[in-house]
């Protein structure tokens, strides 16, 4: 090697810890950003905590649990609200873009810092389940409904130990032999610029087989 | 008229007013209720933004976001009655979260504060220190290379074949 060549050497090796001295500088000044995205978590856990043996069969007068929970990873801390909603599967159509039109029984309101997680039990159970009209009469012939045609109500539903009266029902479901309803959590955060909570495109539900009393 | 018609007429009089101070009862529990919600909601909210400067300045508000929980629990819980049409119980449970977060706001300037001039003298003391870093560097740099180029040259002179007269 020349000494030109030895001073190329020099030159980049000094440019190189001269650059090391001054990142803690540099870092101060320049935002180094993009790299992490921003999102936040949601999720259901079972009565286990883990995902599995998830409510499905639920009958009058019986209390289930579960976990919601949800992970922020918005780079700040967060305030959120969880809406809990129920009703049938046309009342509950989810599309992750829009909340649900049924307006909420239970809420939790929550602030979570960042890369934090937060959970929280729900207990839930319905009374006051019946099928209407499980006779008809026709020409003063009593005859007994099908039940391809019954409906079936419930009115109310207990969460956290809170009764809520609804007007839900639905019909049988012939494809899934039940008759089937939701239970939805959505995700809501606050927004500084709005100064008001704005959907977070979360749903997370369960499908509830209602078996009757 | 007598006594018994009077009687009939006052009765039907004050059995048509009974219902109105009911109602206004209903409705200023209700407008009580709202109100207390309300006053909760931007207070939880404006702590929040308060909590989320100081927390930007780099302070530590772990503390402050369990205070806040607290109130956001009550708060919750306020809005659900309310809903379910017990308008004490929504004030009480509004009254309860703005009880918990009301102080939390100075707390949190306060905090932010502290972060910041924290920040600046740790601003001052890394800029300042990363600038001495690189004049080191390259003054070192500089050195290093001078004293090498002469060693450097030394070596290569010194290798240097030196012409001498011939020899035959």
């Amino acid at each position: 090697m020349n000494l030109d060549e030895y001073r190329t050497v020099f030159l980049v090796v000094t440019l190189g810890l001269a650059l090391v001295a001054a990142y803690p500088a540099l870092a101060m000044v320049v935002p180094f950003t993009g790299g992490s995205e921003e999102f936040s978590e949601f999720w259901l856990l079972g009565p286990g905590h883990t995902a599995a043996d998830y409510p499905f069969n639920v009958s009058d007068g019986e209390m289930q649990s579960i976990f919601v929970c949800l992970g922020n990873h918005m780079g700040s801390s967060e305030y959120y609200m969880v809406y809990v909603k129920f009703g049938n599967s046309t009342q509950l159509d989810f599309d992750s873009s829009k909340p649900g039109s049924l307006p909420p029984l239970y809420e939790f309101r929550v602030f979570v810092g960042d890369e934090d997680v937060w959970e929280s039990p729900v207990t839930f159970g319905f009374q006051n389940v019946y099928i209407g009209d499980t006779v008809l009469i026709v020409d003063n012939v009593t005859m007994n409904v099908p039940i391809e045609d019954a409906v079936l109500s419930v009115d109310d539903v207990i969460i956290n130990g809170m009764v809520f009266p609804v007007d839900a029902s639905t019909t049988w479901d012939s494809e899934k032999s039940g008759f089937y309803f939701r239970l939805s959590f959505e995700l809501w955060r606050y927004d500084t610029m709005l100064k008001s909570f704005r959907f977070h495109n979360r749903v997370v539900w369960l499908q509830l087989n209602m078996t009757g009393s | 008229m007598g006594a018994y018609s009077k009687l009939f007429v006052f009765s039907a009089l004050l059995l048509l007013l009974l219902p109105v101070p009911i109602l206004l009862v209903n409705a200023s529990g209700e407008d009580v209720a709202s109100l207390a919600l309300t006053e909760a909601e931007e207070t939880l909210a404006s702590t929040h933004e308060a909590v989320l400067e100081a927390e930007q300045a780099g302070a530590n508000v772990s503390g402050l976001l369990d205070k806040l929980n607290l109130g956001a629990e009550y708060l919750a819980e306020a809005y659900v009655w309310y809903r379910l049409g017990v308008s004490e119980n929504a004030s009480r449970f509004a009254g309860l979260c703005y009880e918990v977060v009301g102080d939390l706001k100075s707390e949190a300037v306060e905090l932010r504060g502290e972060a910041k001039r924290l920040g600046d003298a740790e601003f001052v003391v890394t800029m300042f220190g990363s600038i001495v870093g690189m004049i080191v560097v390259v003054v070192s740099g500089y050195v290093v290379w001078r004293v090498f180029k002469r060693r450097y040259r030394r070596q290569v002179l010194g290798l240097r074949p030196e012409v001498v007269s011939g020899e035959s």
